[in-house]
């Protein structure tokens, strides 16, 4: 198999996986949520990050992004 | 429902990933914790964009004219890409998610978030496998939390590849049960 077959993808219509649309997905989303009540979960601790990563952030905090 | 800045960094990975199409080449599959924001609803959040594809370079060019740059100054070890009008961050970390080991049939196709246009995240199965593993590693112990969470929110799994990929993550020592012991 060439390279460039291997990673030639079908067009979008002939996508064989699982697919949804954006709306529908949140719709249900926000369903599910409100059914089991607030979803609290801890923010990652950070502790794993790659020194890449790290890099990465500080300069989105320089951009002022709010993540 | 998402943060404004999330669904902002969204639209923009459904732009690049249909300028891959156009190219010929898949869509880059977004994972980590942006993958976890998106099946969250943004309860789980995130510090940017990691993304996985065999076609680094090519997804680089399309960034590049999506509006990212290389931070200026930035030393070797940022390998990231940054967005300076929406503040946010772009990375490849790898050709394939999960080292390959995922069904690639189970990857979703996510439809209509902008016209045209569609992006591709790993499954909520391969999330929460990815989670349980790094809590089993012992190094992320909050990551056990997360995926009890993204199994509460997600009720139509394919439990039986979501076992199987949790043993796999685990080397065999955990699966569902571990998940829905433990309080979300």
């Amino acid at each position: 198999m060439s390279t460039v077959s291997k990673l030639s993808a079908p067009h979008p219509a002939e996508w064989s996986g699982r697919r949804v649309d954006f709306t529908d997905f949140t719709t249900r989303l926000a369903a599910r949520r409100a059914e089991i009540g607030a979803v609290e979960v801890p923010r990652n601790s950070g502790k794993r990050r790659t020194a890449s990563k790290r890099a990465l952030l500080a300069e989105i905090e320089k951009l002022g992004g709010e993540w | 429902m998402y943060r404004p800045q999330f669904e902002a960094a969204l639209r923009l990975l459904a732009r690049v990933s249909e300028a891959m199409v156009s190219r010929g080449l898949r869509r880059p599959v977004l994972v980590g914790g942006a993958a976890a924001e998106f099946y969250s609803g943004s309860a789980i959040s995130t510090g940017d964009f990691d993304l996985c594809t065999p076609a680094q370079q090519t997804l680089e060019d399309e960034m590049q004219k999506a509006g990212f740059v290389r931070p200026a100054g930035a030393g070797r070890s940022l390998r990231g890409w940054v967005h300076p009008e929406l503040a946010l961050g772009f990375e490849v970390v790898a050709d394939f998610p999960m080292d390959g080991n995922i069904d690639r049939s189970t990857l979703l196709l996510v439809e209509n978030l902008v016209p045209d246009g569609a992006f591709v995240v790993v499954s909520v199965e391969d999330l929460i496998a990815d989670r349980v593993g790094q809590w089993h590693s012992g190094s992320a112990p909050d990551r056990l939390a997360q995926a009890r969470q993204l199994l509460d929110l997600h009720g139509n799994l394919d439990t039986g590849y979501l076992e199987r990929r949790i043993r796999e993550e685990t080397m065999g020592e955990h699966g569902i049960e571990t998940v829905r012991a433990t309080s979300g």
